[in-house]
C-alpha cells in the first residue's frame, strides 16, 4: 500500500484551510482541526514531520508559508508520501510558471483541485508527470482536445501504447531550432573542525537539462567518471586517455534513462522529455576539491572585547570567479559595537542573526581576502554562561568550476531525421552546507 | 528542491548563453496559459475583505458586481442561489462564463467551510453544460455535499449516469469517479451498471478510473461489489490489459478488498494468497519498468512479499531489480532495499552483501531533498544501523549533524552516531590501535554538548552516556562526563548528573572520581526533578564519601514543603535513611525532620514511604540496615527498551509508518489492534510480569531495598520513551534484580499484594494502608443480580491460559465519559476504581492516548471467572471492551455491570 492517504490539507501560516481534498471516509472532517490543535500551536511544530493524533497520522511539510498536510489512517509508506507531495508541488509550480505559495493557491485553486483529483484517486497516487497531465487539463474550458479526435485517448501513457516505452514524450514535437542545454550542479558539503581537518566532505550533484528537440531523439551523455571510462576503453581495447577519473559514489537516474544499458555498457542513453528535467543526481565523497579555506582566528580579549581575524582562501584556478560569497562569522548575543577591517567586499554586523556577514561579490580565484573585526560586548550580570561558537557558514557559487572534477565528455544526440543540434554545457558548484567550526 | 532551479535561472556573466533566455520564454508561457485564470481572478480572500472583492469582480463581469456583497453570508449564498436559477437554463453565449464564476465562488466558499449545500439543486441544473471546468467544479461540489443530503444525490444521479454515456472518455472518466466517490450506501444499485461498463471501457483513462471505484463501491457496500462479481473482473484485467496503470489499480484495489475480505471468506484468504503467486509476481516483475514510480512501490512491495523458491530465484529476482536502486524516487529505492532484506534473510552472507549495496543509495537519498523526506529514509537507515551497526561502522561521518539541519534529523543521526561508534569501538580495542574510532564520535559528540540548541545538548548528553554504559574502556568518556559538569550550564549539569548516577551503578569503581566532581555541584543550581534526584541518590549512596553528604541533606528537607516533585522527595526520604544507617550521630536531625515531614505528606507513596522507614527502624535497625543499605551489585545490563520480537516485527513492516514510530503498526493502528498478533503479542508482555509477582514477597524485599534502583531504572525507561517518540506500550524487560518493569508493575505489583494473603506483615499491611477498599465489600450496588467476590485471585499464567482459550463473548466499542477519561492521567486511578467493584486489574500499560487494560473478576460463589480486555483512547473517548467468560451464560450481565462501574470512573 503506498500511500491511502484519507485526506490532504492545504493550510496557511495561520491555519486556515486553503484548500482540502477528502479522499477516504476514514478520518473525520475535523482532523485539520486536531492538526491545528495539537501540532501548529504547540511547540511540536517543527519537532517532527510525522505526528500521531488518535488513530491518524499526520504527515507535514512546510513550502514556502504553506503547510501541506497528508492524513492516513493505515500504516502508511512515508518516504512515498512525502515524495508524492514534494512531487505535486512540483507539478503546481510548473502549471503556475513558478512560486508556490499562498496566493498562488488562492489564485488558482480551481485548477488545483482539478489536478487533486487527477494525481490522486482514493488515496493511492496516479500520475504526476507534468507532461501528461498538460495534455488534458488545462483551464481552456472547451472540451478537451481529444473529443474531437474520439480515436486519440487522454490516457496518462497515451503514448505508451504507441510508442512501447516512452510514457514520458509526446511524439510529434517540431523545433525550428533544436538546443539542448545541460548544467551540472553540484553542492559542496563541508564540515570543517576548529583545527583545520575536514571532518565530513562530500558533493551532491545534479544534471540538470533543458531540451528543445524535434522528433523521438536518443541521447547519449558521456562523463568523465571511472567505471564508464574503464568500461569503454575495455570496449574498445584502448587504454584510457590520461586524465582526472570520477569516482561516482552512487548515481540515481531519470526515468527516462535506460538503466539497464547503464549496467551493461555504463553508458547513459535515454530520449529525454521535452523541456527541463533532472537527469541524474550522484555523490561523491572521494577527491573532493574544496573551493574555499577558510582560517578563522577568535580570541576574547577579556569579558568585553573579542578580536576577529578571518582569512579565506580561493583555491580554484585564477582565471576563474566565485559569485555571491557569503561568510557568516558569529558572535555573542551582547554585542554592542563592531568595526571592521577587509580586504575585499563589505562587511557588516547583523543582530538579528547574531553574525558578522562578509560579502564578496566577485571572488577570483588564488586570492586570500582577509577580515579582521574588534567586536565589544556589553558586559552582563551572566558572565558565567560562556558563548558556544556556531560554525562559521559560508555561501558561493563557483562557475565553470566542478569540486567532484566532473566533465562532460560528449552529449551525442541522434534523431531519425538527422538534423543538427546545438548543445550547451554549463557547470557551477555551489556551498550546500560549508560549515567551518571555530 | 527549489535552490538549484534558481540559481540555474541567475544568470552568470561568465556564460551568457541562450539558456537564460530560453527560461523567461518559457514562463511567459505559462505566464500566458495563466492569464485567463488570472484574469478571471475571483479573489479567494472576498469574504476576509470585503472591498476588495467589489473591486476585483468588477472587470470580469458586470453582473457579478453585486451590492450586496457587504451584507451576511446567508444573504451571500442566497443571492447565488438566485443567480445561478437566472443562468440555469441559459444557452446565450457566455453563460458559461458567467457560470464558472459563480461556480468558483460556491467552491471557494465551500473550502472556508461556509455551508453551501442550499445551492445544490441550481448546481446540479447548471451543470447540463459542455464546459469541462465547470463540469469539474460541479462534480466537486456534488461530491462534497452528497453524504450529507442522500436525497439531494439522488438528483445528481440522473446526469451522472448520463456523462457516463458520453463520447469523450474525459468526461466518461470524471464522470465515473464523482459517481462512486458519492459514497451514500442506498445509491449503490446505480453504480453497478456504469462501473461494469467503465471497467470495458475502450478507453484506458476510464478503465483506471473504473478500477479505482470498484474499491470505492466495496467501501460503501462490500456485498454489492462481490455479489456483481467485480474482483474476479478486476483480476482479469490486472492480467491482460495493456495500460500499466489500469495494472496498477486492479492491484491496489484487489489486495485492499481482499485483505479485507480474508477474514470472512477463504476463497478471498486464497485470492490473496495467488497474488503471491509465482506467475503474478513474474508477470509483474518483468513489466515492471512499465509502471509509474509510484505503482512500482506497490509492485515492490507485493514481491517482498513473495517466497522464491530457491537462492536462483532470488539471484536472479535481485539481478533485474538491482537497477531500481538508481531510481531517482526514494520511495521506489526503498521498496527494492525492502525486496532484496526480506529475500535474503535467510542467507546470511548474501544479505550482508545486501547490507553493502543498499548504503550508498541510502546515503545519497539521506542527503538529496527535502528535511523530511531525509527523515523518512533516515528513519530506515537507523533502523538497519540498529541491526548491524558494524557494517555501518565506517560510515560513522554521514552520521555528523549540520548546524542548520532539523532537531529530528540531528537526533536519529545521533542515535546512529551512538550505536555504530560503540561497535566499532570494542573492535578497535581490540586491535590495540592508539586512538579509538568512538573517542572521535565523543569528540564529535561533546561538540554538539556545547551546542546552543538545548534539547540537542542534551541528547548529546545522553549518546555520549550510553556510550560509556556500554563500553569497557569508559575512562576518557567519564572524564568528558565531569568536564560537562564543570561547563556550568543548568541544563547540561543536570542531564550530566543523571548518566553519572547510571555509570556509577554500572561501574562503582569509579565513584571516587565522580563523587569528587559532584560534591562540588551546589544543589542549589540543579532544579530539575530528576536531576535532583541523581544528585540526592549519590548523596545517599555515598554517604561516607562525601563529606558535606548530611548536611546538605538537611539543608533539603528544611525546604522539604518548597519541593514540588515526589520523586524528589522520594529520594530524600531513601538517602537520608541510608546517611543515617552510615552516620548515625550527624543525620539523627535530618532523619528525624524528613521522616516527619514525610508522613505529613499529602502525596500517597512519600506518605507510605515514611511510615514504613519509621515502622522498619521501630521493629530493627539491623534490618533496616539490610534492607536500605544493602552491599551494592553492579547493574550489568540495562533494560532495553524492545525485545527482540518487536524489533523483528517492525523490520517486517519495512517501509512503512512502524519504522518511523519505532513500533510495529498494530500498536497504533486500531484496526489492526483486535488482530490475532496483537493479541499474543499483549499475553507475551503479561507472561513477563507475571514472574515476578510468583515470587512478589521475596521480589518485594528485594524491590523494597532496592527501590531507589527500581525509580532509577524508571526514570530512564522514560526519558528513553519519549526519545523514541514515545513507544506506547514499553516493552517488558527483566531487570536483574528481579523487580518487575516498573509501568506494568505500578499497577499489577500493588493489585497482586492485595491478592497475596501470605507473606511479609509488615510489608503487605502497609500497602494495605494505602488501599482501603480493596478488602471492603464493593460499596456501590451492582446493577443485576449478578454477585462478583471481593477477593477474587487468579494468577496471570491462568489468566494468559485461559484467555487463549475462551471465545469471545462480548466485544463492542463504547464511549465514556471525557471527565473519566480526564483522570486516565493517573493512571492507578483506573484499576483502583474498578477494584472497588471487585473487578481487579491483572496488567496494563500504554500512554496517551492509548491505554490497554486486562481485568479480572470472579463470580461471588463460584470459581467462574470473567476476563477483560479494556482498550481506552483517552482522545476520542472512546473504549473497546471483550470480555471472556467461563460462564457464558451470564456474560450479558457481567458485560453490563462492566460497563455501568466504568461509566462511574470519574474524576475522584
Amino acid at each position: 500500500m503506498p500511500v491511502a492517504a484519507s485526506a490532504i490539507y492545504f493550510l496557511n501560516l495561520r491555519g486556515d484551510v486553503l484548500i482540502n481534498r477528502l479522499y477516504r471516509d476514514d478520518v473525520g472532517g475535523n482532523m485539520v482541526d486536531a492538526f491545528r490543535m495539537h501540532i501548529m500551536q504547540t511547540k511540536e511544530l517543527g519537532t517532527c514531520p510525522v505526528r500521531q493524533i488518535g488513530g491518524c497520522s499526520f504527515f507535514y511539510m512546510r513550502i514556502s508559508n504553506v503547510y501541506i498536510v497528508i492524513v492516513v489512517s493505515s500504516n502508511a509508506n512515508v518516504a512515498c508520501a512525502f515524495k508524492f507531495v514534494v512531487e505535486a508541488v512540483a507539478l503546481f509550480k510548473s502549471y503556475f510558471g513558478g512560486a508556490f505559495d499562498e496566493d498562488a493557491i488562492r489564485n488558482n485553486f480551481v485548477l488545483i483541485y482539478e489536478l487533486l483529483d487527477e494525481i490522486m484517486d482514493f488515496g493511492y497516487p496516479q500520475n504526476l508527470s507534468p507532461e501528461i497531465l498538460k495534455l488534458y487539463i488545462t483551464q481552456e474550458g472547451v472540451r478537451s482536445p481529444f473529443s474531437s479526435k474520439p480515436a486519440d485517448k487522454p490516457v496518462p501513457n497515451a503514448t505508451l501504447q504507441v510508442t512501447g516505452a516512452v510514457g514520458w514524450r509526446r511524439e510529434g514535437l517540431v523545433y525550428k531550432k533544436n538546443e539542448v542545454f545541460l548544467d551540472i550542479v553540484e553542492s559542496v558539503n563541508l564540515l570543517m573542525s576548529s583545527k583545520g581537518s575536514v571532518l565530513r566532505c562530500d558533493v551532491t550533484g545534479k544534471v540538470l537539462m533543458k531540451c528543445f528537440l524535434s522528433g523521438m531523439p536518443d541521447l547519449k551523455l558521456g562523463l568523465n567518471d571511472k567505471i564508464g571510462l574503464e568500461k569503454e576503453s575495455q570496449l574498445k581495447s584502448r587504454p584510457t586517455k590520461s586524465g582526472k577519473t570520477i569516482e561516482l559514489d552512487d548515481v540515481t537516474f531519470h526515468q527516462c534513462v535506460n538503466l539497464t544499458r547503464f549496467n551493461s555498457e555504463k553508458t547513459v542513453s535515454f530520449v529525454p522529455p521535452d523541456g527541463e528535467f533532472e537527469l541524474m543526481k550522484y555523490r561523491i565523497t572521494e577527491g573532493v576539491n574544496l573551493p574555499f579555506r577558510v582560517l578563522p582566528t577568535i580570541k576574547e580579549l577579556g569579558r568585553t572585547r573579542m578580536e576577529v581575524n578571518v582569512k579565506v582562501k580561493s583555491v580554484f584556478g585564477a582565471k576563474m570567479f566565485a559569485l555571491g560569497v557569503v561568510i557568516k562569522i558569529p558572535v555573542p548575543k551582547q554585542t554592542a559595537k563592531t568595526s571592521f577591517q577587509v580586504t575585499s567586499g563589505k562587511a557588516k554586523y547583523n543582530p538579528s542573526i547574531d553574525c558578522l556577514v562578509w560579502k564578496i561579490r566577485k571572488f577570483p580565484g588564488q586570492t586570500e581576502p582577509t577580515l579582521s573585526a574588534e567586536v565589544e560586548l556589553i558586559s552582563t550580570m551572566t558572565e558565567k554562561k560562556s558563548w558556544t561558537r556556531p560554525p562559521i557558514q559560508m555561501e558561493f557559487q563557483v562557475p565553470m568550476f566542478t569540486a567532484s572534477g566532473l566533465r562532460v565528455r560528449f552529449l551525442k544526440v541522434w534523431e531519425k531525421s538527422g538534423y543538427n543540434t546545438v548543445e550547451w554545457v554549463r557547470y557551477i558548484t555551489k556551498a550546500g552546507s560549508y560549515e567551518i567550526r571555530c | 528542491m527549489a535552490p538549484p532551479a534558481q540559481s540555474q535561472r541567475s544568470p552568470s556573466p561568465s556564460q551568457p548563453s541562450g539558456c537564460v533566455g530560453m527560461l523567461t520564454s518559457e514562463g511567459d508561457l505559462g505566464c500566458g496559459e495563466m492569464a485567463k485564470l488570472v484574469n478571471c481572478s475571483f479573489v479567494f480572500s472576498a469574504t476576509q475583505t470585503l472591498g476588495n472583492a467589489d473591486k476585483n469582480s468588477d472587470d470580469s463581469n458586470s453582473r457579478n458586481t453585486n451590492p450586496h456583497f457587504g451584507s451576511n453570508r446567508k444573504g451571500e449564498v442566497s443571492d447565488l442561489k438566485m443567480q445561478l436559477r437566472q443562468l440555469a437554463g441559459s444557452r446565450a453565449p457566455g453563460s458559461d462564463d458567467t457560470k464558472r464564476e459563480l461556480f468558483k465562488k460556491v467552491i471557494s466558499y465551500m473550502t472556508i467551510g461556509i455551508d453551501v449545500s442550499s445551492v445544490f439543486s441550481e448546481m446540479v441544473m447548471c451543470s447540463a453544460t459542455s464546459d469541462i471546468v465547470l463540469k469539474k467544479m460541479c462534480y466537486l461540489y456534488v461530491g462534497n455535499y452528497a453524504k450529507h443530503n442522500p436525497d439531494l444525490a439522488l438528483l445528481t444521479i440522473n446526469f451522472l449516469q448520463r456523462d457516463c454515456k458520453d463520447e469523450d472518455p474525459m468526461i466518461r472518466g470524471l464522470a465515473l469517479r464523482s459517481l462512486c466517490s458519492l459514497g451514500v450506501a442506498n445509491l449503490v444499485e446505480y453504480l453497478v451498471g456504469p462501473l461494469g461498463s467503465g471497467l470495458k471501457d475502450g478507453s484506458s483513462y476510464v478503465r483506471t478510473i473504473a478500477a479505482v471505484g470498484v474499491l470505492k463501491l466495496y467501501h460503501i457496500s462490500a456485498s454489492t461489489c462481490v455479489d456483481a462479481d467485480f474482483p474476479a473482473l478486476l483480476k482479469h484485467l490486472m492480467l491482460k490489459d495493456k495500460d500499466a496503470q489500469v495494472v496498477a489499480n486492479c492491484l491496489t484495489s484487489l489486495q485492499e478488498i481482499w485483505s479485507l475480505e480474508a477474514s470472512t471468506s477463504e476463497e478471498a484468504a486464497r485470492e490473496r494468497e495467488a497474488l503471491l503467486s509465482k506467475p503474478v509476481i513474474y508477470y509483474f516483475l518483468n513489466r515492471i519498468r512499465e509502471f509509474s514510480e509510484w505503482a512500482q512501490c506497490t509492485i515492490l512491495d507485493l514481491v517482498s512479499k513473495y517466497v522464491p523458491s530457491d537462492s536462483d530465484e532470488i539471484f536472479d529476482m535481485m539481478n533485474l531489480l538491482e537497477d531500481r536502486l538508481q531510481h531517482a524516487n526514494g520511495a521506489v529505492v526503498l521498496a527494492t532495499i525492502k525486496v532484496f532484506l526480506h529475500m535474503t534473510l535467510s542467507m546470511t552472507d548474501v544479505h550482508q552483501q545486501v547490507y553493502e549495496r543498499i548504503k550508498a543509495p541510502l546515503l545519497t537519498l539521506v542527503s538529496s531533498g527535502s528535511p523530511e523526506q531525509s527523515y523518512a529514509v533516515l528513519s530506515h537507515l537507523h533502523l538497519l544501523v540498529m541491526r548491524a551497526p558494524f557494517i555501518f561502522s565506517s560510515d560513522y561521518k554521514h552520521f555528523y549533524c549540520q548546524y542548520n539541519e532539523p532537531f529530528y534529523v540531528k537526533k536519529l543521526k545521533l542515535e546512529m552516531l551512538t550505536s555504530v561508534a560503540n561497535e566499532s569501538n570494542t573492535y578497535e580495542i581490540v586491535q590495540l590501535r592508539p586512538k579509538s574510532l568512538g573517542s572521535i564520535s565523543v569528540t564529535e559528540l561533546c561538540e554538539y554538548v556545547a551546542n546552543v540548541d538545548i534539547p540537542m545538548a542534551r541528547e548529546s548528553i545522553r549518546a555520549v552516556g550510553k556510550i560509556a554504559l556500554q563500553q569497557y574502556d569508559v575512562n576518557a568518556i567519564v572524564d568528558r562526563l565531569l568536564q560537562f559538569l564543570e561547563m556550568e550550564k543548568e541544563h547540561v549539569t543536570a542531564e550530566t548528573l543523571v548518566l553519572v548516577k547510571d555509570l556509577l551503578r554500572k561501574y562503582p569503581q569509579w565513584s571516587q572520581d565522580c563523587i569528587a566532581v559532584v560534591g562540588n555541584i551546589s544543589s542549589k543550581n540543579v532544579q530539575e526533578p530528576k536531576a535532583k534526584a541523581a544528585l540526592i541518590w549519590m548523596l545517599g549512596e555515598y554517604a561516607q564519601d562525601m563529606q558535606d553528604s548530611p548536611y546538605i541533606l538537611e539543608s533539603l528537607i528544611e525546604n522539604w514543603d518548597e519541593e514540588n516533585s515526589a520523586e524528589v522527595r522520594l529520594h530524600l526520604l531513601t538517602a537520608v535513611m541510608k546517611c543515617f544507617l552510615r552516620r548515625p550521630p550527624e543525620t539523627q536531625k535530618a532523619l528525624g525532620a524528613a521522616l516527619a515531614a514525610g508522613v505529613a505528606d499529602f502525596h500517597q507513596d512519600v506518605h507510605d514511604r515514611a511510615l514504613f522507614y519509621y515502622r522498619l527502624l521501630q521493629y530493627e535497625v539491623s534490618v533496616a540496615e539490610r534492607i536500605v543499605n544493602p552491599p551494592k551489585q553492579a547493574v550489568s545490563v540495562f533494560a532495553d527498551t524492545q525485545n527482540n520480537e518487536i524489533k523483528d516485527r517492525i523490520f517486517d513492516e519495512f517501509n512503512s509508518l512502524s519504522v518511523v514510530y519505532q513500533k510495529p503498526s498494530y500498536m497504533f493502528t486500531d484496526k489492526e489492534h483486535q488482530g490475532p498478533f496483537a493479541f499474543s503479542e499483549e499475553l507475551g508482555n503479561l507472561s513477563i510480569s507475571a514472574e515476578p509477582a510468583d515470587s512478589v514477597v521475596a521480589a518485594q524485599r528485594v524491590e523494597e531495598n532496592d527501590q531507589d534502583l527500581l525509580l532509577g531504572t524508571s526514570e530512564k525507561e522514560e526519558s528513553q520513551g519519549s526519545g523514541n517518540n514515545g513507544s506506547a506500550y514499553s516493552a517488558p524487560s527483566y531487570n536483574t534484580t528481579g523487580a518487575a518493569q516498573p509501568q506494568l508493575d505500578l499497577v499489577s505489583l500493588d493489585q497482586l499484594s492485595t491478592v497475596h494473603t501470605s507473606g511479609s506483615l509488615a510489608i503487605d499491611e502497609l500497602l494495605g494502608l494505602g488501599m482501603p477498599a480493596a478488602t471492603e465489600p464493593s460499596p456501590a450496588p451492582l446493577p443485576s443480580d449478578l454477585k462478583l467476590n471481593a477477593k477474587a485471585s487468579l494468577d496471570p499464567k491462568a489468566f494468559q491460559q485461559k484467555w487463549r482459550q475462551l471465545p469471545v463473548s462480548f466485544s463492542q466499542e463504547i464511549s465514556i465519559d471525557p471527565e473519566g477519561v480526564a483522570a486516565m492521567a493517573t493512571p492507578q486511578a483506573l484499576p483502583q476504581h474498578m477494584q472497588s467493584h471487585s473487578i481487579n486489574c491483572i496488567a496494563s500499560g500504554g500512554q496517551a492516548p492509548n491505554f490497554k487494560f486486562f481485568f479480572f473478576a470472579q463470580k461471588a460463589e463460584e470459581s467462574s471467572s470473567y476476563l477483560v480486555e479494556c482498550i481506552i483512547n483517552s482522545s476520542s473517548c472512546k473504549v473497546q471492551l471483550k470480555i471472556k467468560a467461563d460462564d457464558q451464560s451470564t456474560s450479558q450481565a457481567f458485560s453490563e455491570m462492566f460497563q455501568s462501574v466504568l461509566s462511574k470512573f470519574t474524576l475522584p
